[in-house]
C-alpha cells in the first residue's frame, strides 16, 4: 500500500509537471502565432482607418467602423487599373505556363526526355537572381518594341514560372506508376490519348496547385513589372510602389489596396497549405 | 508483358521530344540569348549616358567590380542578411516546429496562421512594415515604450536599418523554415523515440542524438533555399529603405538595379550580373546535386 502510494505520488508529480510544461508550450506558441499574425492584422485594420487615425498616438489597434471608402478611393487612384492588369498578366501567363509545363513535365517525367542535362538546366533557372535577367531582357524588349506591354511582362514571367511549373508537374508525374499507361496503350490508345484520358485526370490536383502557385508568383512579382512597364501596363505591385513613393503617402488607400493584393496569397495558404512546402521547395519535400 | 514494354517504347522518343520541345525552346530563347548578350556586353566599356560608342575593353569592367567599394558594401550587406537570417530562422523555426508537433486543438488553425506571411506580396510587406516601424506613430515603438524603452527610428538609422530588413525577412521566412522542419519532425517514426526511451535517453539526449541528426536533410534544404532567396532579395529592401540611408542597406540586387537604372552603365552592370551569376551557379550546383541524388534514390 505504501509503495503503491509512493508510485501514485510520483505519477501525480509527473503528470503535474507534464501539464505545466504543456501550458507553457501553449503560451509560447500563442505568442508566436500573435507575432506572425500581427502585421497581417495591421494591413487589415489599416484598410478601415480614416485619414487621421494613422497619425495618432497611441496607435489605434481596433477599427472604429468598417466603411469601404478607402477601397473606393484606392480604385480611382490607379487601383482598378492595377487589379485589372495584374489579373490579365497573371491569368494569361498562368494558362500558357501550365499548358507548356504540362507537356514538358510529362515528357521529362515519363520519358526522361532530355535526361540529366535538361533537368539541370531547368532546375538551375530556378536559382537565377531575376535582377541579372533584367538588363538583357530590357534591351531585347526595347529592340522588339514591346517594352510596356502585356507580352513583355508575360514573357518575362516565363523565366520565373515555367521552370517552376515544369519541375513541380514533373514530380507529380513521377509519382504515378508507369503501368497505368501501359494498360491503356495495350487497349489501343494513342500516346496522346493515354496521357489525356489516363494520366491527366490523375494529376489534376497537382496541376491545380502548380497553377495557383504560378498565379500568385505572377500576381506578387515586382521587379520585372517595375522594369518592363511604364504607363500602358501597371500591375498592382507597381501601382502600390508608386503610391508609396508619391508625395504625401495615402496610407488608408494604400492599406486597402494592400489588402486586395494579398488575397490570392492568403487564399493559397489557407486552402492549399498541404502543398505549400512541396511547392516552395520545388518538390524536394513531399510533406 | 514483354510486348507491352516494347509497345511503350515504340514512338516514344518522337512523341516525347515533340511535347518537351516547346517550353525548352521558349526557355532557351529567353535565357540563352540574353545571357550571351550579358557576357558580350560585360567586355565593353559601354555607358548609355556617354555619347561615345561602346569600346571593347577586355576585363576592364570586372576589374572595376572588384575595386568598387559599393559592390563590396552590397556583398557585405547581402552576406550579413544571409548569415543572420539563416541562423535566426533555423533556431526560431525549429522551436516553433517543436511547439506545433504536438496534439492540441486548433493545431491546423495555428499552422495556417503561422504560414500566412510566406505568400504575402513583398511590396505590401515593405509598405506595411514601414508603418509598423514608423518612429512616432508605429505600433512597434509604441510597444517598446510601453515596456519602458525609448523606441528607435528603425529604417532611418544607418546602424539599425539593415537589422530592420533582417527582421522583416525573418518575419516572412521563419514560417517557411518551420513548415519544412515540421514536415521533417512528422516523418520521424514514433518507434525511434520509443527505442530511445527504452534505452533510457533523457529528453535532451533524444533531441541531440536522435531528432537533430534525422532532421539534417531538412536543415540542408533550409540553408540552401534561404541562401538562394536572400541572395536575390530586392522588393522589401526597395520599398522599405531603397538601399538607404545612404547605402547602408544596399543589397547586390539593389545595387545592380541602381547601377543600371540610375547610371545606365551597360558594360559595368553586365559584369556585375556575371559575377552574381557565377556565385549563384556554384551554390546551385551544390544544391542540384543534392536534389538529384535524392530523386535517384
Amino acid at each position: 500500500m505504501n509503495r503503491n502510494d509512493k508510485k501514485y505520488q510520483e505519477f501525480r508529480k509527473k503528470e503535474r509537471k507534464r501539464k505545466i510544461n504543456n501550458l507553457l508550450q501553449n503560451l509560447l506558441l500563442t505568442f508566436f502565432v500573435v507575432l506572425f499574425a500581427f502585421p497581417i492584422y495591421w494591413i487589415f485594420i489599416g484598410a478601415f482607418k480614416q485619414k487621421g487615425e494613422f497619425f495618432h498616438y497611441p496607435p489605434i489597434f481596433l477599427a472604429n467602423q468598417f466603411k469601404f471608402d478607402n477601397f473606393t478611393r484606392a480604385l480611382t487612384l490607379g487601383g482598378s487599373k492595377g487589379v485589372t492588369d495584374s489579373l490579365i498578366v497573371a491569368c494569361i501567363g498562368t494558362l500558357l505556363v501550365i499548358i507548356l509545363a504540362l507537356f514538358t513535365g510529362y515528357g521529362m517525367g515519363r520519358f526522361k526526355c532530355g535526361g540529366q542535362n535538361l533537368s539541370f538546366f531547368v532546375l538551375s533557372l530556378l536559382f537565377l537572381p531575376p535582377i541579372i535577367a533584367v538588363l538583357p531582357l530590357f534591351i531585347i524588349f526595347k529592340y522588339l518594341r514591346i517594352v510596356d506591354s502585356y507580352i513583355a511582362l508575360i514573357w518575362s514571367y516565363f523565366l520565373i514560372n515555367l521552370p517552376f511549373a515544369i519541375w513541380l508537374i514533373k514530380g507529380f508525374i513521377e509519382d504515378l506508376p508507369e503501368e497505368i499507361e501501359s494498360a491503356a496503350l495495350v487497349d489501343g490508345y494513342s500516346r496522346f490519348r493515354a496521357f489525356w484520358k489516363v494520366t491527366f485526370p490523375l494529376i489534376i490536383p497537382g496541376v491545380v496547385v502548380s497553377a495557383l502557385f504560378v498565379f500568385v508568383f505572377a500576381w506578387n512579382e515586382f521587379l520585372f513589372a517595375l522594369m518592363f512597364t511604364r504607363s500602358n501596363v501597371r500591375t498592382l505591385p507597381v501601382v502600390l510602389s508608386e503610391l508609396i513613393g508619391g508625395h504625401g503617402i495615402q496610407w488608408g488607400e494604400l492599406s486597402a489596396l494592400s489588402l486586395v493584393a494579398i488575397i490570392p496569397g492568403v487564399l493559397l495558404v489557407v486552402f492549399f497549405q498541404k502543398y505549400l512546402v512541396r511547392g516552395l521547395t520545388f518538390g524536394a519535400v513531399k510533406g | 508483358m514483354k510486348e507491352i514494354s516494347t509497345n511503350v517504347l515504340i514512338g516514344k522518343n518522337k512523341f516525347a521530344k515533340l511535347i518537351t520541345f516547346p517550353s525548352v525552346f521558349i526557355l532557351i530563347i529567353t535565357v540563352v540569348g540574353p545571357f550571351a548578350f550579358l557576357l558580350y556586353a560585360s567586355f565593353f566599356d559601354w555607358n548609355l549616358t556617354v555619347p561615345a560608342p561602346p569600346r571593347f575593353a577586355w576585363f576592364y569592367n570586372f576589374g572595376l567590380v572588384f575595386k568598387d567599394l559599393r559592390f563590396w558594401n552590397a556583398f557585405k550587406n547581402t552576406s550579413v542578411l544571409m548569415i543572420a537570417g539563416i541562423i535566426t530562422q533555423s533556431i526560431l523555426g525549429l522551436i516553433i516546429a517543436f511547439l506545433l508537433n504536438r496534439n492540441f486543438r486548433l493545431k491546423k488553425l495555428a499552422i495556417t496562421i503561422i504560414a500566412l506571411p510566406i505568400m504575402v506580396t513583398p511590396v505590401v510587406l515593405g509598405f506595411n512594415w514601414r508603418i509598423i516601424y514608423h518612429e512616432h506613430f508605429g505600433p512597434l515603438n509604441y510597444i517598446i515604450r510601453l515596456l519602458g524603452g525609448a523606441g528607435s527610428s528603425w529604417i532611418a538609422d544607418p546602424k539599425l536599418a539593415l537589422f530592420s530588413i533582417f527582421l522583416v525577412d525573418t518575419w516572412q521566412w521563419t514560417p517557411f523554415v518551420t513548415l519544412i522542419l515540421l514536415a521533417g519532425l512528422q516523418s520521424i517514426p514514433r518507434q525511434v523515440y520509443e527505442a530511445a526511451d527504452v534505452d533510457g535517453a533523457t529528453g535532451w539526449q533524444t533531441f541531440r542524438r536522435v531528432t537533430l541528426p534525422l532532421l539534417r536533410p531538412m536543415f540542408v534544404l533550409v540553408v540552401l533555399f534561404r541562401t538562394i532567396w536572400i541572395f536575390k532579395i530586392f522588393d522589401p529592401v526597395y520599398i522599405l529603405t531603397g538601399g538607404g540611408p545612404g547605402i547602408a542597406t544596399e543589397t547586390l540586387s539593389l545595387y545592380t538595379y541602381v547601377s543600371w537604372v540610375k547610371y545606365w552603365r551597360v558594360g559595368y552592370t553586365s559584369a556585375l550580373g556575371i559575377v552574381q551569376l557565377i556565385i549563384m551557379t556554384i551554390i546551385a550546383m551544390i544544391f542540384v546535386r543534392k536534389i538529384m541524388r535524392r530523386r535517384r534514390a
